[in-house]
């Protein structure tokens, strides 16, 4: 049994070898997906479709539908109709593992989208999350160079919190060092629920009898949160503030100055990463020579990989017109209630 | 069919009216009016395929106190939480002064002045007795609030009439002693002018100075005119207390007798056997060679 | 008063500490002295620890007892945020009374938050135009409408399909958390209507303010006289044993020290320096010159406290919207416990259902109810968070129902029904604000915040039981 199963592999990836030098166009690209209940993923699958196809090449694709046991299963069924590539949204990190082997095992390609597993075989394509932190605090420092701050963080069961937050220190350690900037509250959300990140906000200030002089909220739900606490002392529009996802009402905080920035991950320009990324591997280039990769081991085992990390953007007053111009939101969400910004005028 | 069966005893009943019974008379005089104060005609209930009640027929008339006796299962209990309303009978008819009524509910029942002491007592532990006597019927205020002074005041009257001891308002009747709680439960069931009375098994958590008070409240209820269902194991009661009674076995009437006219020998027959004596009317329950 | 244990009135006349006859001659429920007494040693602890061991540097204005928990600001914040719990609470208790229970008030909340979130943002704003009178209206009553039906969904299929609540409320939890995320396709809408925002009490320019404060304080403390004069004179009427006068007095007394206490905590919370500016360009007021501490913060003298404010003008807060809504719903909440046969027939099912349905009442259509009151409930809660984050997003409210629950119990309800009162469950939300608020406010880590809460909730049902067995 297991002699057969070499064998059909063994063929596969003779097929593809030979393919990939011969021909660029026809190759079969398939995609994992973890689940289809938030949205964001949809929106994924038809950019990574519309370049896979524009291509020439085919799309196939499964959904786990948050299941990890669904997902192994998935990618069995995806091996048997042998792809060049299968790009894994994956539901488990660790679980994953035995599954993305039996890919390289058949001879495929395996890429790890926007969530990390740790094979050193995969190439992991993400937005990177320590750079999100990194936005986050050079775009307050901007600001405020000096005093004190606050970190209102994510939930303290969910590894991206740490992560945004090594990346904010990194960028602030020097000033930190030399005394200028002073940590005055940190404190893990749950859930990343805005109305906790109002109360933990509401207790900062109280500590220290409103000195606070900058907050590095962790995303854009959380800042609504940290605005409306600081509003009631009438500190809302002089106390930066940062946040990510790029959400409606945070664009729009951005826009009225209660907001410093809001980093933005445009998903669909992961999503173009990734095809490409496909695309190029089905072709034959060698994982290191794809445009943009770099090597990453910043994962729980700190296992060394091929990485593409896409810088996110960051959303400030001076570039809303961008967002409003790449679709994202319209003007009048953008605007309601906006005085004095270009941009809305 | 029922009513024939009253008229039958009503018969009897005039035959034999010099007995010796003092409550007897008042039976006949009843009976010679005519139209009983409740008469459950041909009902039946069951539950999951087995029959709890099968084409069951009972009456009582004013004043009158009819025992209900059987073994646990006989479906006795069963047949008078029809009555009460705590049960929804499949087929049957109750009339209640010869006019037929629907009694789907407690709140029906307790309309047609038919109260029930049930031998749970059925109260609710947390609450006081003020609390528990004026459930689902509180008194209130000209504001529509609970009017808990004026509760506990008729309390204590009602109360004092029954156990003059009692003392503790209060407290929720989880704190009280089982011949308090039964006064409470009885309480309940007299204190809304009930002309229907049924009692479940009343003396069964009393002392004997207890049970000889509930066999005075008997008395004094029949003398004004309430009919009373009495349902009890013990044959003793019934014989003291009842008019006549109604023996029930597996879900059917095994015959309805004048106590005066039957043995406590016979009745255990009907009751084990299902046996009819001859002082009894026997009913589809009775063993068909004893009819 | 039967719905609480009150204490015998024929007691073996023993030896009693003052303790005991205190509970005795006042009928104080035990239980809610404990509580208080709990809520007052979790506050001085934290005032205590505060002012040994934060490394915080704070200077000395509005303190009371010198550390930074017990001050105005703090406590105002408290009052502030344990509103939304604390109303929701008393729903929730007449439910656990009743043998009910609803898992579903947290995404029921993140639901209607979203609904007429977008209502008010996407679809009045538009028609009327911003900041017209009619939005925040239409946005309170179809918030309190859509609560109340989603509750009456609830309680009809409890009552009438006779599916336990449990299984009902754990699927609306799965389901509303869902449809909440449906409506607004997890985005965030902000900001909510000008004047809807005052319902979150997030503006002190809009809370009562130290007249009207002093106001409500004396309403508040004649009710309280009132109330125990006329009890007395009801038992006089009847010849019921009456308290010992020197208790009346205690009542009283107490009462109204605890009304005034807090009252004068509220009003002397002053508006913070950026907010008084602001009103001050706004109103176009002149402020006189004020006196500046070493790091340049103009001060003024509020009573015996040195504080900050601009330049001579100070402006103190009074109690919160929420605050005075939360009182609202308690008192009304007590009163339904209590005072109506509504209430009464809760706690007697509670007790007893069978007992409760043989004595003619409509259990299931009770039920039903009882799940509208919470729906409606839930809609005050929604109104006051989103309000109050002026933005509402799907993830508003989620979990709340734990807390919920848990203030009931840590209030002192039985789980099996039966048992329990409004008082206890809204100060059991207090209590557990006031530890998660400590904790936060002296940088405790949030991993151990958790840990003390559920500890807490475990030792208060632990004490309570304990408290019921030796009360047998």
């Amino acid at each position: 049994m297991k002699n057969i199963v070499k064998a059909v592999m063994l063929g596969a990836l003779a097929a593809t070898a030979m393919g990939g030098v011969a021909n660029a166009a026809g190759k079969t690209i398939a995609v994992s997906w973890k689940t289809f209940q938030e949205e964001r993923w949809k929106g994924d699958e038809a950019t990574i479709k519309a370049v896979v196809e524009a291509a020439g090449d085919k799309y196939i694709s499964s959904d786990a539908q948050g299941s990890a046991q669904k997902q192994a299963a998935d990618i069995e069924g995806l091996i048997a109709q042998k792809p060049d590539v299968i790009m894994v949204v994956a539901f488990d990190a660790d679980a994953i593992l035995p599954s993305i082997k039996k890919i390289s095992d058949a001879g495929i390609k395996s890429i790890a989208y926007d969530v990390q597993f740790e094979d050193p075989n995969a190439l992991y394509i993400t937005f990177d999350n320590v750079g999100v932190g990194r936005i986050m605090a050079k775009e307050v420092l901007k600001v405020k160079p000096e005093g004190n701050y606050a970190f209102i963080k994510g939930d303290k069961g969910d590894p991206n919190a740490t992560f945004l937050f090594q990346g904010q220190l990194e960028v602030l350690k020097a000033q930190m060092d030399a005394g200028k900037i002073k940590n005055v509250c940190e404190t893990f959300t749950d859930g990343w629920k805005p109305d906790n990140a109002q109360k933990n906000m509401e207790q900062c200030l109280t500590s220290t009898k409103n000195k606070v002089d900058a907050v590095l909220s962790e995303n854009d739900g959380m800042a609504s949160g940290v605005v409306a606490a600081l509003k009631a002392q009438g500190m809302a529009g002089t106390v930066p503030v940062s946040g990510q996802d790029g959400d409606l009402a945070a664009i729009n905080r951005v826009a009225l100055g209660t907001q410093t920035v809001s980093v933005w991950k445009d998903t669909a320009q992961l999503g173009k990463a990734a095809a490409n990324a496909a695309i190029a591997l089905a072709d034959g280039t060698a994982i290191d020579k794809i445009p943009g990769v770099a090597k990453f081991n910043g994962g729980k085992k700190k296992v060394e990989m091929n990485a593409i990390l896409l810088a996110p953007t960051p959303i400030t007053k001076d570039n809303i017109g961008d967002a409003i111009k790449a679709g994202h939101i319209t003007k009048e969400q953008a605007c309601a209630g906006v005085k004095d910004n270009a941009a809305c005028k | 069919m029922a009513k024939r069966t009253a008229k039958k005893t009503a018969l009897k009943v005039v035959k034999k009216t010099p007995a010796k019974k003092a409550s007897a008379p008042k039976a006949s005089v009843a009976v010679a009016r005519g139209t009983p104060l409740v008469e459950m005609k041909d009902i039946s209930i069951a539950f999951g395929g087995i029959k709890a009640v099968d084409h069951a027929s009972i009456d009582l008339y004013p004043g009158e106190v009819v025992g209900l006796l059987g073994h646990n299962g006989a479906g006795k209990s069963t047949l008078i939480k029809i009555l009460s309303g705590a049960y929804k009978r499949d087929v049957g008819q109750i009339f209640v002064d010869g006019k037929e009524i629907s009694i789907t509910n407690p709140r029906d029942a307790k309309a047609n002045g038919i109260e029930t002491i049930y031998q749970t007592l059925a109260l609710a532990d947390n609450v006081d007795a003020a609390g528990n006597l004026y459930l689902g019927r509180e008194l209130k205020t000209r504001l529509g609030t609970l009017d808990d002074v004026a509760m506990e005041d008729a309390t204590r009257k009602v109360m004092f009439k029954l156990n003059p001891n009692f003392r503790r308002f209060k407290e929720p009747v989880s704190k009280l002693s089982g011949g308090q709680r039964q006064s409470v439960a009885i309480a309940r069931a007299i204190h809304f002018n009930a002309r229907i009375l049924i009692m479940d098994e009343p003396t069964a958590a009393l002392g004997p100075q207890e049970t000889a008070q509930v066999g005075e409240l008997i008395k004094q209820l029949k003398a004004e005119g309430i009919g009373i269902f009495l349902i009890s194991h013990d044959l003793h009661d019934v014989f003291d207390l009842a008019d006549r009674l109604v023996v029930m076995k597996n879900g059917k009437v095994v015959g309805t007798a004048y106590t005066k006219d039957v043995t406590h020998d016979e009745v255990l027959g009907m009751i084990i056997a299902g046996k009819c004596p001859k002082g009894a009317i026997p009913g589809p329950g009775a063993l068909r060679d004893a009819a | 008063m039967s719905n609480t244990p009150n204490t015998s009135q024929s007691p073996a006349v023993e030896k009693e500490g003052p303790i005991t006859r205190l509970l005795r001659a006042t009928e104080i429920d035990a239980r809610i002295l404990g509580m208080a007494a709990a809520l007052l040693v979790i506050w001085a602890g934290f005032d205590i620890y505060s002012r040994l061991f934060s490394t915080i540097g704070f200077d000395s204005d509005g303190l009371i007892f010198g550390g930074s928990f017990i001050t105005p600001r703090n406590l105002w914040n408290l009052l502030n945020q344990t509103a939304s719990i604390a109303i929701m609470s008393t729903g929730m208790l007449l439910l656990i009374v009743m043998r009910q229970l609803d898992l579903s008030i947290g995404s029921m909340l993140s639901t209607v938050a979203v609904a007429i979130g977008t209502l008010q943002v996407f679809r009045l704003a538009p028609a009327l135009g911003e900041g017209n009178r009619a939005i925040w209206i239409i946005a309170v009553f179809g918030a309190l409408a859509l609560g109340s039906f989603m509750g009456w969904f609830n309680g009809v299929l409890v009552a009438y399909a006779r599916i336990p609540a449990f299984i009902v409320t754990l699927g609306g939890l799965i389901a509303y958390g869902g449809l909440a995320w449906a409506i607004i396709r997890g985005e965030t809408v902000a900001p909510m209507d000008s004047t809807f925002e005052l319902l979150g009490g997030n503006v002190p320019q809009y809370s009562l303010g130290v007249f009207w404060s002093w106001v409500v304080a004396v309403v508040a403390i004649s009710g309280i006289v009132y109330s125990i004069w006329n009890s007395r004179r009801q038992r006089q009427r009847f010849n019921f044993p009456l308290r010992p006068m020197w208790a009346e007095w205690f009542l009283g007394a107490a009462g109204s020290v605890m009304v005034g206490l807090l009252t004068w905590v509220v009003t002397i919370y002053p508006w913070a320096p950026n907010v008084i500016k602001q009103w001050a360009t706004d109103h176009h007021i002149t402020v006189p010159a004020g006196i500046e501490d070493k790091d340049g913060n103009a001060i003024c003298m509020a009573g015996e406290q040195m504080v900050r404010c601009v330049h001579g003008y100070i402006v103190y807060t009074g109690y919160s919207i929420p605050f005075m809504i939360a009182v609202g719903v308690g008192l009304a909440m007590s009163f339904v416990a209590t005072r109506t046969s509504f209430g009464r027939h809760i706690y007697a099912t509670g007790g007893n259902p069978e007992a409760a349905e043989l004595s003619g009442i409509n259990t299931k259509k009770l039920t039903v109810k009882v799940f509208i009151l919470m729906g409606f409930l839930v809609g005050i809660g929604s109104i006051i968070t989103s309000a109050r984050l002026n933005a509402a997003t799907n993830s508003l409210g989620q979990s709340n129902e734990l807390y919920v629950i848990a203030a009931v119990v840590i209030g002192g309800t039985s789980l099996s029904g039966g048992i329990g009162t409004v008082s206890g469950a809204m100060l059991g939300a207090l209590l557990m604000q006031s530890l998660q608020s400590g904790m936060t406010l002296l940088n405790f880590e949030s991993a151990f915040r958790d840990m003390v809460v559920g500890a807490v909730l475990v030792a208060a049902v632990f004490v309570d039981q304990l408290y019921r067995r030796s009360v047998k």
